[in-house]
């Protein structure tokens, strides 16, 4: 059955890489540059002007999912060809792919550290390497955290529904847990938060050191903010007080449409996705607030250039355009991003910016006070091995298959394993 | 990483046993009789050399060694992989996972097609429109087919739960329970290859000799007789090429349990929250292109080679008599 599968996907592979090959300079004497992305950085109106403005330069985007982008770009770095000549490295991958820096461009031989105070600071360090003498790739935005949630549901619920009100329900997690209680005693048919995976990860990423101490090493099982984070989301879970949804999923979609959850967690970027599953028609009933226990940062990616390309500097050249200061807020004011530059998030036009569709919530003064408060978690090199592990450990206790200590004594050894 | 195809048949060379000394202008014909086979049949095995036989000795290679897909050869270990993989209990769950989703698709697949076919055989009213019919599934992209299948399947709003629940079964959570996952990923691979499998029955039904049908009439032999004793052993070569065919693909099953996980297009694509319906090809794909760890996963798709050949070569006796009785 599937060998046709494998038989496309070699066709398709094949495909690539011929692509792959056919980059670089072409007879009309352009170069051509391409661009690995996933999801949406909001780049099409930028590359259009950046080729205007560089006649010798022709742009290709190409994008694809997440997870496969990580996946192809690891094979194209295996492989020594077919990747794009800037690629998009997300936050959670990107300690993955330092560990590999020898097959990408170390930024600095094109100056690149002179650069350095455009960006937050931990974001420029999550880009570096030797400490800070290898820069592996340039910040494009941040994932601070805020907390989205219906205010028509809590209005039923008997809940304030004003965003500055809901702020000081939860100034913890602990809080979040009580109103959680509250909301289910009152509106036993909408589940308070949609999943308890991302609570975790929000709690999780408001902590320094997660599975990994700054030095690398693993220690998720003698971390109590590891055990506190699981414990708060899988409480939730026990409860039945979450959706036990895939977040970001076609369920997770429906459920928005359908109204069937109450909150959820959300870094900048997530807004256009609930905004794109939620629909037209709940317009104005999800507000975004202050996430509890202050700021956190999910995701935001990075530009960096492998070295199988042609054109490393011209490659350099605009990977510095696209994340410099002008173009971050354009893209905020586009798509929502928020910028990963001090100066850009703190910039008046940003701080007024409101999202029509989110109640005309304040969302560049939400995200740039989360941001400025906000201590990212340190990545170890493993992380991304170790993470996908307690998340399913969650969503047994959801599916009530496992009690929150079964779940936690299984992820517990499997994380052991993946971090060795 | 291994790419198994099954050996199409080639067809019998002509074979032309020259006599003592053939008249000069003989030999040319003589050579061409004699290589001209080979030559026609070498692109086939020159691609499968290509395509088949040096990846399977190269992942053979990658298995004895540590192997990072990034960083590449991280230095011999010999068969410490295998040792791990024999000691791993998700090999173990991902090799029950796949022979069961194996047994659950393709024993009552073949069996449906069988029947389709006969039915099909009987000369229907725009039988065009029924074969063209019975193929459809098979044409449709797999993805396609497995997005809609997991909605069917969805928890809270998918069609399965809310026409169980006219006949008073609560909501199944099709992704949480190991029997309920394996069902529902079966019912996809029922869906896409049932038509396939009963048009291949169905050209062999249409070559079997209708006089033998009409002498067992005469002898008042009844439809159940006449199928059971005339058609199935008639079709078996059809029936033995299924079998195979279904085995070396249920075995390798992919997208199916893949797209039917919400987590695959996030990072965490273990075919279920506890595996529950993460087959050997899914726990490759998680070894090699989620953790990166080619060298293990490289074992893993030689064990599942090795399980297939087992498995093939159990089926093919196994069919072979059964069909052989009549």
């Amino acid at each position: 059955m599937s060998k046709r599968l494998v038989g496309s996907a070699a066709a398709a592979m094949v495909m690539v890489m011929v692509a792959g090959c056919g980059g670089g300079s072409q007879a009309d004497g352009k170069i051509e540059l391409s661009l690995g992305l996933f999801s949406d950085f909001g780049y099409d109106k930028l590359i259009e002007e950046y080729q205007a403005s560089h006649s010798n330069i022709k742009i290709e985007q190409r994008k694809v999912k997440m997870e496969q982008h990580n996946t192809q770009l690891a094979t194209q770095l295996a492989g020594g060809r077919g990747a794009a000549d800037i690629v998009a490295l997300e936050e959670g991958v990107v300690s993955q792919f330092r560990a590999s820096k020898d097959k990408f461009v170390n930024l600095a031989e094109y100056g690149a550290k002179d650069l350095k105070d455009q960006w937050a600071g931990w974001k420029w360090n999550q880009g570096t390497a030797d400490n800070g003498e290898f820069v592996l790739g340039l910040g494009t935005d941040m994932g601070s955290l805020g907390l989205c949630y219906r205010a028509d549901l809590f209005a039923a619920a008997g809940l304030p529904t004003d965003r500055a009100e809901v702020a000081k329900l939860w100034p913890t997690w602990a809080d979040y847990s009580k109103v959680a209680d509250q909301f289910a005693a009152k509106t036993p048919n909408v589940k308070f938060v949609d999943t308890g995976r991302n609570v975790y990860k929000a709690i999780l990423d408001q902590t320094e050191e997660g599975y990994f101490a700054k030095d690398d090493s693993y220690i998720a099982e003698k971390n109590d903010k590891v055990k506190t984070a699981f414990d708060t989301a899988a409480a939730l879970g026990t409860k039945g007080q979450t959706g036990a949804l895939e977040p970001f999923s076609q369920d997770w979609n429906v459920a928005l449409k359908q109204g069937s959850f109450a909150t959820t967690t959300c870094p900048a970027w997530a807004l256009a996705l609930i905004k794109a599953g939620a629909g037209d028609a709940a317009a104005g009933k999800w507000d975004v607030t202050t996430a509890p226990g202050g700021g956190g940062n999910w995701g935001g990616s990075f530009l960096a250039i492998p070295k199988q390309g042609k054109h490393p500097k011209e490659a350099y050249e605009l990977a510095k355009w696209l994340t410099a200061p002008e173009q971050q807020k354009r893209i905020f004011k586009e798509t929502g991003n928020l910028p990963s530059q001090p100066k850009v998030y703190q910039d008046a036009e940003v701080q007024a910016t409101v999202n029509e569709y989110f109640n005309k919530a304040p969302v560049g003064q939400i995200f740039a006070t989360s941001a400025e408060s906000l201590k990212p978690t340190y990545r170890g090199t493993k992380d991304s091995k170790v993470g996908p592990v307690f998340a399913t450990a969650l969503t047994r206790v959801e599916q009530g298959k496992q009690s929150a200590a079964e779940a936690w004594t299984q992820a517990l050894k499997e994380a052991t394993d993946a971090a060795k | 990483m291994t790419v198994t195809r099954p050996e199409t048949e080639v067809a019998p060379a002509a074979s032309v046993s020259p006599s003592n000394q053939p008249p000069k202008r003989f030999r040319l014909s003589n050579w061409d009789a004699r290589y001209t086979p080979y030559l026609i049949i070498a692109p086939f095995f020159l691609v499968f050399g290509i395509f088949g036989l040096y990846p399977l000795i190269y992942t053979a290679w990658v298995s004895l060694h540590d192997w990072q897909l990034i960083d590449g050869n991280q230095g011999f270990v010999g068969l410490a992989n295998y040792v791990e993989l024999f000691g791993d209990a998700k090999f173990w769950n991902a090799l029950f996972n796949t022979l069961s989703l194996f047994v659950l698709s393709t024993v009552p697949q073949l069996l449906a097609a069988l029947g389709l076919a006969a039915l099909l055989d009987r000369g229907l009213r725009g039988s065009a429109f029924w074969r063209a019919g019975v193929l459809l599934p098979n044409v449709i992209s797999v993805a396609a087919v497995a997005l809609v299948f997991a909605q069917f399947f969805g928890r809270d709003f998918g069609i399965v739960n809310f026409l169980l629940g006219f006949v008073g079964i609560d909501p199944i959570d099709w992704r949480a329970e190991t029997w309920a996952s394996h069902l529902a990923v079966s019912t996809m691979v029922m869906w896409r290859w049932t038509g396939y499998n009963a048009l291949l029955y169905l050209a062999a039904m249409q070559s079997v000799p209708k006089d033998m049908y009409e002498s067992a009439t005469l002898d008042g032999a009844g439809r159940w007789r006449m199928f059971w004793s005339i058609t199935v052993p008639s079709i078996r070569p059809t029936i033995l090429f299924t079998v195979v065919t279904s085995t070396i693909g249920g075995l390798q099953l992919f997208a199916e349990p893949a797209l039917f996980d919400p987590g695959f297009a996030a990072n965490n694509s273990t075919g279920g929250s506890d595996r529950q319906f993460q087959t050997l090809v899914l726990y490759m794909y998680e070894k090699g292109f989620r953790l990166f760890d080619a060298g293990y996963a490289a074992t893993v798709a030689w064990m599942l080679f090795v399980v297939v050949l087992l498995v093939a070569i159990v089926n093919f006796t196994l069919t072979r008599r059964i069909a052989g009785k009549g």
